[in-house]
């Protein structure tokens, strides 16, 4: 299993060292704003806002609240795509 | 030996798709964490609920889709007709036409100096007396060389003569400079 967590950070290493996170985390963000999810979970924090108070509203609460409502709206067909780079990236340089 | 071969990368690719979607959720969840630090700074420094408007004043700023209007309900063509009074010649002109007549009027445009030459050049034979006071302005703020314009009355036949050869020994100078530059070069 370590050899297995070694791999991971060995690419993920090279995911930040070839600027090919940054490209994906852009691209994943474009692509969330483009097809309203950034839109839909704000409304949702109006929600979860309105109800805490807007003077006591904390990071944590934000987080808690929103983050699992959050990754299950990301649409199917941008899951897909950025699947779709990252394994391509894998299937270059993860054959060491 | 290949049959192994096959089952190890089958057990790669099972691993490689789960370290994909890991890396996936992880982007995922940076963009979150991105969406709520944005939030709890607009709460905080208050302009979270500021596109929040009425539907009142919504109704008040709506789109016109009419037609002879603007998206602002204006209308935007009732200067077509309208005239407007020079101030140089006080004379009325056409909305559209004002900017090239104020041109020619204040004798400021590209053309104006070319067509008040050309004018002076013809006009010396004909005498057009409904132009003259456009001439007249024109005239005032030509260029320097040709100065055969200057005596409006005394068009004579010798001061255009002596006109138009200042405009070919102009241009025959700027020729022959032109090609001696050239021939410069290439040598």
């Amino acid at each position: 299993m370590s050899k297995d967590y070694q791999m991971k950070a060995a690419i993920n290493q090279k995911l930040i060292e070839m600027g090919e996170r940054e490209r994906l985390k852009e691209l994943l963000r474009a692509k969330l704003v483009e097809s309203g999810w950034k839109d839909q979970l704000k409304a949702h924090c109006k929600d979860v806002i309105r109800e805490k108070g807007l003077e006591h509203v904390t990071v944590e609460d934000l987080v808690t609240e929103v983050t699992p409502k959050g990754r299950a709206l990301v649409p199917d067909s941008v899951k897909k795509e950025l699947l779709q780079r990252i394994r391509a990236f894998l299937a270059q340089h993860a054959a060491l | 030996m290949k049959m192994e071969e096959g089952s190890v990368s089958s057990l790669d690719n099972s691993k490689l798709e789960g370290m994909a979607q890991d890396i996936l959720s992880e982007l995922v969840e940076d963009a979150c964490l991105g969406l709520c630090f944005e939030v709890h700074r607009a709460v905080k420094q208050g302009y979270f609920f500021l596109d929040d408007t009425d539907q009142e004043s919504m109704r008040d700023f709506e789109i016109v889709d009419q037609p002879g209007l603007d998206v602002f309900g204006q209308v935007y063509n009732q200067w077509k007709n309208k005239e407007c009074v020079c101030p140089n010649c006080s004379r009325s002109i056409a909305a559209s036409r004002f900017a090239p007549h104020l041109e020619k009027c204040l004798g400021m445009g590209r053309n104006s100096s070319r067509i008040a030459n050309r004018r002076i050049v013809t006009g010396n034979n004909t005498n057009n007396k409904s132009e003259s006071d456009q001439e007249d302005n024109d005239d005032v703020n030509d260029n320097d060389w040709s100065y055969g314009a200057e005596k409006k009355g005394e068009h004579s036949q010798k001061s255009t003569v002596i006109c138009l050869n200042n405009i070919f020994i102009q241009t025959f100078f700027h020729f022959y400079f032109v090609f001696v530059h050239l021939s410069s070069i290439n040598k």
